[in-house]
């Protein structure tokens, strides 16, 4: 997109007609879900560090020029006629949703076979309700797993429903099982939700439980030493060598229970 | 932990979304006897389109799939050696994407769904399980995810008493 195709795209998003809330809908946001009508309100250049980005990119007809701004479609089935607007979520109306993006130079032509929305997210307050083994401490005949026990995301549901399986069987089977060490990414996880939170890297105590992506904040702090010979350790370097550090751990430790 | 009395009643797992799917698949394989509740297609969410098992109702990316620098990539390593049939499935039928973990939704689906039901000791019933599940299941899963429906929503905040909280989250649009 050149800066005018981005301006006019901007400013038909500032004056979209939103779907109208019922009062009992209120409307928390995760960051990385802001509806894109949303963060064109919070600036004009927010959508352009954001989601449209353009960097990395050379338009090979015209490669000296660089955009000003990108949308990145990620291919959605195998035979390639369906591809996602990456990072798009709105909850603008229907009939004004094709109208806008079909501004975005190439989608002129395009058929949206799904457009946004919003929808409900129903989840426990896990720290609280639940036991360390998923289990509701009001009724443990009942486990629970996936995203209602507040994680989000379909990998982190996923990896809650393989801990709750393992553990139900090994209650089928009379030989309880325990969660992952804390050091892995599943037991960081489980841990988070269900409130043996440890003193952890980069997060600040207070606990108000809310539904959580699988980060680097949840594992226990590693000490690492700056490699030999270098004068000044840059920061994304030395990121770079923690998170390596945590995942070499992570990957040691969960061969004791995969 | 003490060891318990085994409890050889089948484990019911209500949902066979991400979740249910993948807790069926990881008991069934320990010779555990499985029974998943799936409501749809008689009854859909607001979300789901289809009535295959672990539909993806969104996005089609499991993010990012490096091992070494990302938590996500990380997650997925160390399912994928926990024989992860989620994971799988998603290898099975990446896209291209990058440094991503992307798949063709319908291929994914039909994939698990096909394991899940073809597996000796998992049946699928197809029905919503509509309030807390009767007394005589003793090993319950409750995976209904984020459009768990109302009717078991409301059981399980009458036995909780603590109110499940409702909030919204915004889906992409997919053109073609
Ligand atoms: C609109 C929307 C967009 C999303 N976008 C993304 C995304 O882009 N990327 C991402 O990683 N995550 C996304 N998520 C989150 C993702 O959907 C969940 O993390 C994931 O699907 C959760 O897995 P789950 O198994 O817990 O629930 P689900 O996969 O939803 O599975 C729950 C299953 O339970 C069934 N069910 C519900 N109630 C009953 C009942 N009473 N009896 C029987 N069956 C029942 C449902 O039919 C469903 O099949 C999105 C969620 C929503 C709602
Ligand atoms: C609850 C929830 C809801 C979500 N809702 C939505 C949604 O509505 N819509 C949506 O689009 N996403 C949604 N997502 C997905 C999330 O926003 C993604 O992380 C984001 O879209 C970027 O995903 P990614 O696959 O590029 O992974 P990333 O981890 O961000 O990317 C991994 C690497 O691959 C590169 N890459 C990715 N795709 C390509 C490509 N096609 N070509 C070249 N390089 C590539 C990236 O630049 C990066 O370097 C949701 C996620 C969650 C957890």
């Amino acid at each position: 997109m050149t800066q005018d195709e981005y301006n006019a795209f901007v400013d038909a998003l500032l004056s979209a007609e939103l779907h109208q809330f019922k009062d009992w809908e209120k409307v928390p946001y995760f960051d990385g879900c802001l509806p894109i009508e949303v963060m064109a309100e919070r600036g004009r250049e927010t959508l352009r560090f954001g989601p449209m980005k353009p960097v990395g990119l050379t338009n090979p007809r015209d490669p000296l020029v660089k955009a000003y701004a990108i949308v990145q479609l990620r291919q959605d089935n195998a035979l390639g006629s369906l591809w996602n607007m990456v990072g798009f979520q709105t909850k603008m109306k229907y009939g004004v949703q094709a109208e806008i993006f079909r501004m975005i130079p190439g989608l002129q032509n395009a058929q949206f076979a799904r457009l946004g929305g919003l929808h409900r997210n129903t989840f426990l307050n896990s720290p609280k309700v639940l036991g360390g083994d998923l289990r509701l401490k009001a009724d443990p005949r009942l486990r629970f797993a996936g995203q209602v026990t507040g994680v989000e995301g379909y990998v982190e549901s996923a990896a809650i429903g393989l801990m709750a399986g393992r553990m139900a069987a090994g209650d089928f089977h009379g030989k309880p099982l325990e969660a992952p060490p804390e050091t892995t990414a599943m037991g960081a996880l489980i841990n988070h939700i269900t409130g043996g939170h440890i003193e952890a890297e980069g997060y600040s105590g207070a606990r108000s439980f809310q539904p959580m992506n699988v980060n680097f904040g949840l594992f226990p702090a590693i000490a690492i030493a700056k490699p030999e010979g270098i004068a000044r350790w840059k920061s994304v370097d030395k990121t770079r060598a923690k998170r390596k550090a945590i995942t070499t751990r992570a990957l040691t430790d969960m061969m004791s229970w995969a | 932990m003490a060891p318990r009395m085994a409890n050889s009643e089948p484990i019911h797992i209500i949902g066979g979304g991400l979740a249910g799917s993948e807790a069926a698949w990881q008991a069934a394989r320990t010779g555990a006897k499985v029974i998943i509740h799936e409501m749809r297609p008689q009854r859909m969410t607001d979300a789901h389109l289809t009535e295959g098992l672990a539909e993806l109702v969104c996005s089609n990316s499991f993010r990012s799939d490096d091992h070494e620098h990302n938590a996500v990539g990380l997650l997925h390593e160390e399912m994928r050696r926990c024989d992860s049939l989620i994971i799988a499935a998603a290898d099975k039928h990446a896209l291209p994407a990058g440094g991503a973990l992307a798949v063709d939704r319908d291929a994914f689906s039909a994939t698990v769904t096909r394991a899940i039901e073809q597996h000796p000791n998992i049946a699928v019933e197809r029905s919503e399980v509509a309030g807390l599940p009767p007394l005589e299941w003793s090993n319950v899963i409750i995976a209904t995810g984020p459009l768990t429906s109302p009717a078991l929503a409301a059981g399980i905040t009458d036995l909780t008493g603590e109110d499940a909280l409702a909030f919204f989250d915004a889906i992409g649009s997919d053109y073609s």
